[in-house]
């Protein structure tokens, strides 16, 4: 269709807008492990000591391993409390005879594209008042919740795809609605609900806003409070290690993110925030 | 509450009746209601926690005065010089406040036994136990009556002494509002009901409710101006970003071969999948005083400085780049796959047609993203309005509150500042705004994009 068109002006128009992000990302490996004299971009050697953080905690901050364990404990748990609260609500929404099941519907629909942020100064107080500020599991919870009607209404677009002979097939066996949901529908769905358990995992992991206001100090503080309260600190204003904590932040989002594409940008592009 | 009454009657459907009869104890998990009912409960408790509540308490903590200094539970009463100065200045009970707030002294049981304790002579406790219920106003009267008793103590002494009786209420603090009026009537036994009541009031330190909020809101020139800084980023970051360069992007990758295309997609997806965090950081790298910048525009004779603070403009040049970037991602994946949805025979036609680009562009690729157009800047506008994160890690408002954006403010107000006083109160004035705003789009976005009609009707009931 393109065959009488030339597409390298494009393909040049578009390196060159693209320049100033490729360059951000080539430097954000590049500056990690070497130095550069100043004034220059140009590195003159190789070097390592920009990871020393991770064998030396600096002094008055919780060592990197506790922060990073904080963030896996978080981004695991909210993105396993999705899929389970998701995988069981989208089946009734996508499956079953329930009163105002068009009114769950809507209300999905509804939740997914109001800004949940908005309610951050009420949820603040609330944990306050009821001794979950600055607690993992409070954050959690939150985290979940918000994320869950996103995962709702994913998870009902894939049991939509179950043919609905597969359960005719079950109660015909004399199996449960429970049994059937939970041993032949399920399994349809696996793939979905990996995708979804990558997608959730990643929210999880780059979550800055919630754990900062919710829970930002010292024992539950997660990478990126850490980090963004390494970059705040003005007295030691470090790029390279700012960078080196930042590569060591995004590189199981990058990694996970090259190994599955296909399962998540149609996850990303079905709409989530920002 | 068999299968069988689920299951539909006309067609092959029929066949479930000869379902075995499930097991009395499950008899609810085998019903399509019982089961829905059990499997939306999670998600229902977590909808009600975590939205309906907020919602509703958002709107409640709008109409308190609550902030660091009135703390979030109950309050205590304070006898405070700020408190004493409300009671002279607002209730014009300069008299009352002038007594509670000096030192006072009543000779009184507590005391002696505290002078027992200290070991003091017991002629002397005997002597103060005669003017039992006594109380003085100042401590020269008090320690002269303790001075003319017949075993006179020395100086240190009438010290010590005098400190056991005295009985100031100045910044004295109770837990309840029976403790201070039992307290203030110890020192003033005639206490009038106003009193009373204008007392409790001036010294209590808890939150209280107030429509305050709101006034302060509307009549504040600082709301204006975030609210202008709020609408021109949101309109700006739309406009040039999340509809416009996506189209870019989605139209040029659409004329490339799919390899490089492919590319062009990741390179520009990694804004949305990078924690904002890091993201806002390799800005900085290019925008800071040592940075990418600075150092490749000095070889051009220009000075050094941190571009994305060294004024308003260029703040907001790096504020709609940053959110701009991460934006543009998702109106490209949306059109893209609108565009690729376009019959090829179409572009064929106009091929043969000799149809340029650009035309091809304005009579085919155009109208088929009306509608995807249509909801990235529904769906955006209500992103951009609540965005915090990008913005906040970037400039933080700055520099002086030029890029403050309404979100921002929220937050700056109720949630983190610099000065350490929260106004839980007036933050949450300020995010019922963006609440309001939220419920009454999504609901008008429900209606636009018709969701109802994704909803395939169960098929096993009816």
């Amino acid at each position: 269709m393109t065959g009488h068109l030339k597409t390298w002006p494009i393909i040049l128009a578009l390196s060159i807008l693209s320049a100033p992000l490729v360059l951000m990302y080539a430097y954000l490996f590049i500056d990690t492990v070497t130095n550069s004299p100043p004034g220059s971009f140009i590195p003159n050697e190789f070097t390592l000591e920009h990871w020393a953080f991770l064998w030396h905690t600096p002094p008055g901050r919780p060592s990197i391993w506790r922060v990073t364990f904080n963030s896996l404990l978080f981004a695991a748990s909210t993105s396993l409390l999705v899929i389970v609260v998701s995988s069981m609500a989208g089946y009734v929404l996508s499956r079953l005879n329930v009163p105002a099941r068009g009114f769950f519907l809507a209300g999905v629909m509804v939740l997914h594209a109001f800004p949940a942020i908005t309610l951050i100064v009420a949820i603040f107080l609330v944990l306050q008042m009821i001794g979950l500020y600055n607690t993992l599991i409070g954050v959690i919870l939150v985290k979940a919740a918000i994320d869950m009607p996103l995962g709702i209404w994913l998870m009902k677009g894939f049991y939509d795809t179950v043919p609905w002979e597969i359960e005719m097939a079950g109660i015909q066996d004399g199996a449960s609605r429970f049994t059937v949901w939970r041993k032949l529908v399920l399994p349809q769905v696996k793939p979905g609900i990996f995708a979804l358990w990558l997608f959730a995992f990643l929210l999880g992991w780059s979550e800055f806003i919630l754990p900062q206001v919710l829970a930002p100090s010292g024992d539950v503080q997660v990478l990126s409070v850490y980090l963004a309260s390494l970059i705040a600190d003005d007295n030691n204003f470090d790029m390279a290690l700012f960078k080196s904590v930042g590569l060591f932040y995004i590189a199981p989002v990058l990694i996970l993110f090259f190994v599955f594409q296909n399962y998540l940008m149609n996850i990303y592009g079905g709409g989530s925030k920002g | 509450m068999s299968a069988s009454r689920d299951i539909v009657e006309s067609g092959p459907a029929r066949i479930g009746t000869r379902a075995a009869p499930a097991r009395p104890r499950f008899a609810w998990l085998n019903s399509s209601k019982g089961l829905g009912l059990v499997l939306i409960m999670p998600a229902l408790l977590l909808v009600i926690a975590f939205f309906l509540a907020p919602v509703i308490l958002t709107g409640v903590f709008a109409f308190t005065n609550m902030s660091t200094a009135t703390g979030i539970t109950g309050g205590a009463y304070q006898i405070s010089p700020g408190a004493l100065r409300v009671l002279t200045d607002r209730y014009g009970m300069g008299e009352l406040a002038e007594r509670l707030g000096q030192p006072t002294y009543v000779v009184d049981e507590q005391g002696l036994a505290a002078l027992a304790e200290m070991e003091i002579d017991q002629d002397i406790i005997d002597g103060l136990k005669r003017r039992l219920g006594e109380t003085f106003s100042s401590r020269r009267d008090f320690e002269r009556v303790i001075r003319d008793l017949p075993t006179r103590p020395n100086t240190r002494t009438v010290k010590r002494i005098s400190d056991a009786f005295s009985r100031s209420l100045a910044n004295a603090r109770f837990a309840s509002a029976g403790a201070l009026m039992s307290a203030a009537e110890a020192i003033d036994p005639e206490l009038t009901d106003d009193e009373k009541a204008a007392l409790r009031e001036a010294t209590y330190t808890g939150w209280s409710w107030t429509t305050d909020n709101f006034r302060r809101l509307i009549t504040s020139p600082q709301t204006m101006r975030i609210l202008f800084n709020t609408i021109f980023f949101v309109a700006a970051t739309l406009l040039i970003f999340n509809t416009g360069f996506a189209m870019l992007l989605a139209i040029a990758t659409h004329y490339i071969p799919d390899r490089p295309a492919g590319i062009f997609r990741i390179i520009w997806f990694l804004p949305r999948i990078s924690p904002a965090v890091i993201y806002v950081l390799l800005w900085k790298w290019l925008a800071w005083d040592t940075g990418f910048l600075s150092a490749f525009l000095d070889n051009f004779g220009i000075r050094p400085r941190n571009w994305m603070l060294d004024s308003a403009f260029n703040a907001w040049v790096f504020v709609i780049l940053i959110n701009g970037f991460v934006g543009a991602s998702m109106g490209m994946l949306i059109f893209a796959s609108a565009i690729k949805a376009i019959p090829q025979s179409l572009f064929h036609a106009a091929s043969v047609d000799g149809a340029y680009r650009w035309q091809q562009i304005r009579h085919i690729i155009l109208p088929h993203l009306k509608w995807p157009i249509l909801f990235v800047t529904c769906y955006q506008t209500l992103s951009l309005l609540t965005s915090i994160e990008q913005t906040l890690l970037s400039t933080d408002g700055g520099p002086g509150g030029a890029t403050e954006i309404w979100s921002l403010a929220i937050y700056h107000t109720a949630l983190n500042n610099y000065a350490g006083n929260l106004q839980y109160g007036y933050g949450a004035a300020m995010a019922l705004v963006l609440v309001v705003i939220g419920i009454v789009l999504s609901l008008l976005y429900l209606r636009l994009f018709n969701y109802r009609a994704l909803i395939i009707k169960p098929r096993i009931e009816h």
